[in-house]
């Protein structure tokens, strides 16, 4: 039995910044979202807040901007009560970077959307202009400063987002999943931005990578409790703990330890002609212009045989998603695009939706129906499939996904997880010969990750994976496509493509803070067998004649388990200290009763 | 189908103005002004549902949704309309900057009417919230074509030609609206049922509170 | 039935009196709108580090005019036209508006597309009309063949073609009246001349949210399209439409609570801040005085000359 904690083995800094007391909160409905919070919050510190999706992260920041107010309990800022007039005050100190930034770029341009928190701060036209200007000089957008934010991309909204908050010299920045969407050179880029920020940080992400490289103290949240309050690296070296509260990351960094084996470069020109033999696509000399002129893709050329594994990776605005439409005939290009053998003209056009299936990157573009038997249906109905048909596919594909017995629920209120599960499922009821995902990670915990990567790894289909999750494409995928500013500019086998490291510089598809971090990591979670005495916390039923209730029983005792804990390096001595704190299962108490 | 400059009486014009400006300013008054931004946001997604084009046999039409607009947001419903319609008219290429006041009247009445028989009749159960939607929608509709047929007559005998041929246009899209809302009310009933509460209302203004 | 006079044509006239000229209009109108969405897609990107003057590439005497004389000034003449009774004073403002919009040095195109769309509505009256009116005396009506039932009134077509160019003439002042200044400015000037402030708020957040939802609409769209949704004249298509709009409304509740958190996250208190000054100068009433001068001009033309 797991049993929160709050361990403090945190650098100690000397001013309060936040503090909440017993906070409880209740949704309108009723629902308990978060019970008995207590943290506080130093300025000055950098603090990770995890926990699965549904744990009552988003809801303990909005209490701490006193976005909303406790149901019962106290939020302290500065040392007095987050209310009233302080609570006006403190606002206009208290920056808050919201995950999709069109929610937060409501101005009519870049500039007037920046200056709109210097100028509720009370400063003059001129002054907030000033600032905002400064703060869009910060994230790099000066030179787009009177345009309109919906003709911005994703990562330069997400840019002018926090401009927004930096223009208001915020004293702590609250961010919710900041580097979701991002291409690896935007999140490199944002990663900078915010080591650059010296103010307080509380960060929201399930990116424990992003988060390590980021925070020094980590919070975890589950069920709208705080279950451990440590040190980032407790946090990342506690692989049970991790587990237990959805967040283990690990089975990311496994395979880094499997070095690709040694490849040639005639790879390359071999796997090509192998090809040949049962194409399923095949574009040639194809090329796409939007109806401005502007050519979004040029030169391609590429291959996709049955039952082939292939990824494409490239920047954001690379020509991804506009190939991907020419691939599921939305758009329409010029060139020789062949499908199963035929050239695809118009008419073939309108029916390739029968064969390729995609699974969008944000569901709620792909999901619209009251329940899940209708939301698989849709497809099946205009592929003109039987009652008696589509009933059996549901069931078959719902299993697939693990979530036997959804039919009857509604899309909507479902996890993003099952969310995503759900998309894969839809497509899947439709037997496409040609599955494509589109960036399938993005927003999932770290449990919904894995049971989603379980999922596709098992398929027998012909996959075409869009991703920036290197981790992604390696395990699922044995081939990459590199595309550059509309032209495809490699095509190798994965292992060439990992070992590539010019690529990465090239297209901004290097992670080197991440590997350096994996690394680090992966030491912190070394494990072994262990064996002290020592004290914990658990329930167990108390029979006492007739009554019977559940308590929590602190007890000593000894018995062996797993221990992951950091080691200095390879050959140095290190601790095994018994009484150090770690989580691990007691599985003898199971059966145990007091009576 | 909006009416454009230069058809309507000035009469008629002026008044238009008098009357959907006093009707914007009580639908104003009644909804929490703290919320005006967030109807200003969801004006906009009426706007672009708006632009949704149902085919029908060689043509297509497109929605005017005056009921579910009503349905949701209920005294709010005539100022959001008001906007959208004036939003319309200064970037979006359908003119009707004179007019604007009687296309307000024309669309915005109906969704009124309709806002307070939605919430009047749809009881609990999803099945009459179903039927009082398409009830709306239809109505809606048929409403806000006969209000358009009339101001068109307000032109003279010589406009009754015109007045006819737009009210019979409208008989397709009042069954295509009804069909069209039934579904929406449905399907709001089982994914996010606060939605069928008044989101806007000021409640400290609400008579019946 | 003296004094009306009866043209009588022969039925084969029918098709070169009326369906040549539908079949040309509809044609200039299709081309047209090809022609004018080319030429509206901007081929090149601005600087976007300098504040625009307009949308307008060039200054122009209607840029530096104050936004207040411009919006009252402009509403004011628009309602005049709207008031003409008569084919040739609305023929004259269709005059007055080409000038304004030569002067402003604002977009033909989209000028082009503001007429192509009220082209449908306008045509409606031009074909209706003139078989729609009824018979008066001094009415000059064409009767093809032996179609007693078909007659086509001159006068309809009279009345038809003064709504349209009183229309053509307000719509030509659309663009001068709106690409002339940035949105924000010319709602300021609104609220200046007394509508409140909150509603050029709202109309700005609502401008800003429509492209949003238009994208978000459009990617819910192709999520449909590849799972083979077509749309047709069917139960099946109105309950997917029907489905997609629940979901395109559910989605902006939901994102309409998460702006207006971060609107108050960033000191949002009910109000916001206030734009550019304005200052009013000599000339600007100058201008309108002359224009709304022109417009008086037209109604007494319209309701003195040709009433005589």
């Amino acid at each position: 039995m797991h049993e929160p904690h709050q361990h403090i083995t945190r650098p100690v800094y000397d001013t309060q910044l936040f503090g909440a007391r017993r906070l409880y909160y209740r949704y309108p409905d009723k629902t308990l979202a978060l019970s008995d919070i207590n943290i506080d919050i130093a300025e000055g510190e950098r603090i990770a807040l995890v926990g699965q999706n549904g744990s009552g992260k988003t809801t303990l920041v909005k209490q701490l901007c006193g976005l909303l107010s406790p149901s019962s309990g106290e939020v302290f800022y500065k040392e007095k009560p987050l209310e009233g007039e302080h609570l006006e005050k403190s606002r206009l100190k208290i920056g808050m970077l919201f995950q999709d930034p069109d929610d937060q770029l409501f101005g009519h341009t870049l500039l007037e959307d920046t200056a709109f928190g210097p100028r509720n701060q009370g400063l003059s036209r001129q002054d907030a202009d000033h600032a905002a200007l400064d703060a869009l000089k910060r994230v790099s957008l000066i030179d787009k400063a009177y345009k309109a934010p919906h003709n911005l991309s994703f990562g330069q909204k997400k840019r002018a987002a926090l401009a927004g908050l930096l223009a208001m010299q915020p004293d702590v920045l609250f961010l919710d999943e900041p580097t979701a969407n991002l291409d690896p050179r935007q999140e490199q880029v944002f990663l900078d931005l915010l080591k650059d920020y010296s103010g307080t940080l509380i960060c929201i992400s399930h990116d424990l990578i992003f988060l390590y490289e980021l925070c020094n103290r980590a919070v975890v949240l589950d069920k709208g409790r705080i279950h451990h309050d440590y040190t980032m690296s407790e946090l990342v070296s506690q692989k049970q703990s991790l587990r237990m509260h959805g967040l283990d990351f690990s089975f990311r960094l496994v395979i880094n330890d499997s070095i690709p084996e040694k490849t040639n470069t005639t790879l390359k020109s071999s796997s090509l002609e192998i090809i040949n033999n049962n194409q399923l696509v095949a574009f040639r000399d194809y090329q796409y212009r939007y109806p401005d002129g502007t050519l979004a893709l040029s030169n391609i050329d590429f291959t996709i045989c049955e039952n082939e594994k292939i990824s494409i990776v490239g920047e954001n605005g690379a020509g991804k998603t506009t190939l991907l439409s020419c691939l599921l005939g939305l758009l329409e290009g010029n060139g020789d695009f062949y499908f199963a053998g035929t050239l695809v003209k118009p008419r073939q056009r309108k029916a390739l939706w029968q064969q390729i299936g995609m699974v969008f990157q944000d569901c709620a573009d792909q999901l619209f129906c009251p329940s899940v038997k209708e939301e698989i249906e849709f497809g099946l109905v205009e592929l003109g499939c039987s009652r008696t048909e589509s009933e059996k596919r549901i069931k078959e594909v719902l299993a697939l996904v693990h979530m036997e017995g959804y039919e009857e629920r509604v899309p909507l209120h479902l996890s993003g997880g099952e969310r995503k599960r759900l998309a894969l499922a839809c497509v899947l009821a439709m037997n496409p010969k040609l599955l494509i995902l589109d960036e399938p990670t993005a927003g999932l915990d770290p449990q919904g990750e894995e049971l989603l990567l379980s999922i596709l790894s098992n398929l027998d289909a012909t996959l075409l994976l869009v991703s920036h999750d290197i981790f992604f494409i390696r395990e699922l995928t044995k081939r990459t496509i590199v595309m550059h500013k509309g032209r495809i500019i490699e095509d190798m086998p994965i292992k060439a493509f990992l070992e590539d490291e010019r690529l990465g510089s090239l297209n901004g598809l290097s992670y080197s803070y991440r590997d350096k971090s994996s690394s680090t990591i992966r030491r912190l979670q070394h494990e072994h067998e262990h064996r002290h005495i020592h004290k914990h916390l658990h329930i167990q039923p108390q029979i006492h004649a007739d009554t019977a209730h559940f308590d929590l029983y602190e007890h000593t005792h000894d018995h062996s388990h797993h221990f992951t804990h950091s080691h200095p390096g390879e050959e140095k001595e290190h601790d095994h200290a018994p009484h150090r704190y770690h989580d691990h299962n007691h599985p003898e108490h199971d059966g145990e009763n007091n009576s | 189908m909006h009416i454009s400059d230069g058809v309507l009486p000035i009469s008629v014009t002026v008044g238009g103005y008098i009357a959907a400006t006093a009707l914007t300013a009580w639908s104003a008054h009644r909804s929490n002004s703290r919320d005006l931004p967030k109807l200003a946001v969801v004006t906009a997604a009426f706007f672009v549902a708006s632009l949704i084009h149902i085919p029908f046999g060689p043509t297509s039409v497109h929605l005017l949704i005056p009921g579910i607009t009503g349905a949701l947001l209920g005294p709010s419903a005539f100022l959001s309309i008001g906007l959208g319609l004036l939003l319309q008219s200064l970037l979006f290429q359908f003119g009707g900057l004179t007019a604007l006041g009687a296309n307000t009247l024309m669309m915005g009445i109906p969704a009124l009417i309709c806002g307070w028989f939605f919430h009047k009749f749809k009881g609990d159960s999803m099945m009459r919230q179903t039927i009082t939607g398409g009830l709306v929608g239809a109505g809606g509709t048929a409403m806000a074509a006969i209000i358009l047929a009339a101001l068109l007559f307000t032109g003279g005998e010589d406009f009754l030609g015109v007045a006819k041929i737009a009210l019979a246009a409208h008989v397709p899209v009042i069954f295509i609206e009804g069909l069209i809302s039934a579904f929406t009310i449905r399907f709001l009933a089982r994914v996010k049922p606060e939605l069928l509460e008044l989101s806007f209302k000021d409640p400290a203004k609400d008579t019946h509170a | 039935m003296l004094d009306i006079t009866n043209i009588k044509l022969p039925l084969w006239q029918l098709p070169v009196f009326v369906l040549i000229p539908l079949a040309v209009f509809a044609l200039a109108v299709f081309f047209l709108k090809r022609f004018a969405y080319k030429r509206s897609i901007p081929t090149e990107e601005r600087d976007w580090s300098v504040p625009p003057i307009a949308d307008a590439i060039y200054d122009s005497v209607i840029n530096r005019w104050d936004v207040r004389c411009k919006i009252v000034t402009i509403l004011a003449f628009s309602f005049a036209i709207a008031s003409l009774k008569h084919l040739t004073p609305a023929l004259f403002a269709i005059g007055i508006s080409s000038l304004v919009l030569l002067i402003s040095r604002t977009s033909f195109t989209k000028a082009l597309l503001r007429l192509l769309a009220i082209a449908g509505f306008i045509s409606m009256f031009l074909i209706v009309m003139p078989f729609s009116v009824p018979v008066h005396s001094n009415d000059t009506v064409i009767i093809f063949g032996k179609m007693n039932w078909l007659v086509f009134n001159l006068r309809g077509l009279l009345l038809a073609a003064t709504i349209a160019a009183k229309a053509v003439a307000i719509t030509l002042l659309m663009e001068p009246l709106l690409s002339t200044a940035p949105l924000p400015v010319t709602l300021h000037g609104l609220s200046k001349l007394g509508v409140p402030e909150m509603a050029g708020q709202m109309v700005l957040l609502s401008y800003r949210y429509l492209h949003v939802f238009r994208h978000e609409a459009r990617r819910m769209s192709s999520g449909m399209q590849v799972r083979g949704f077509r749309k047709h004249t069917n139960i099946q298509t109105l309950r997917a439409v029907a489905n997609f709009l629940g979901m395109l409304l559910v989605r902006s509740f939901e994102r309409t609570e998460r702006v207006f958190d971060a609107m108050r996250a960033r000191g949002y208190k009910g109000r916001f801040p206030e734009p550019a000054e304005l200052h009013l100068k000599t000339s600007d009433l100058l201008i309108t005085a002359l224009w709304l001068a022109a417009g008086s001009a037209l109604i007494i033309f319209d309701r003195i000359i040709c009433q005589g």
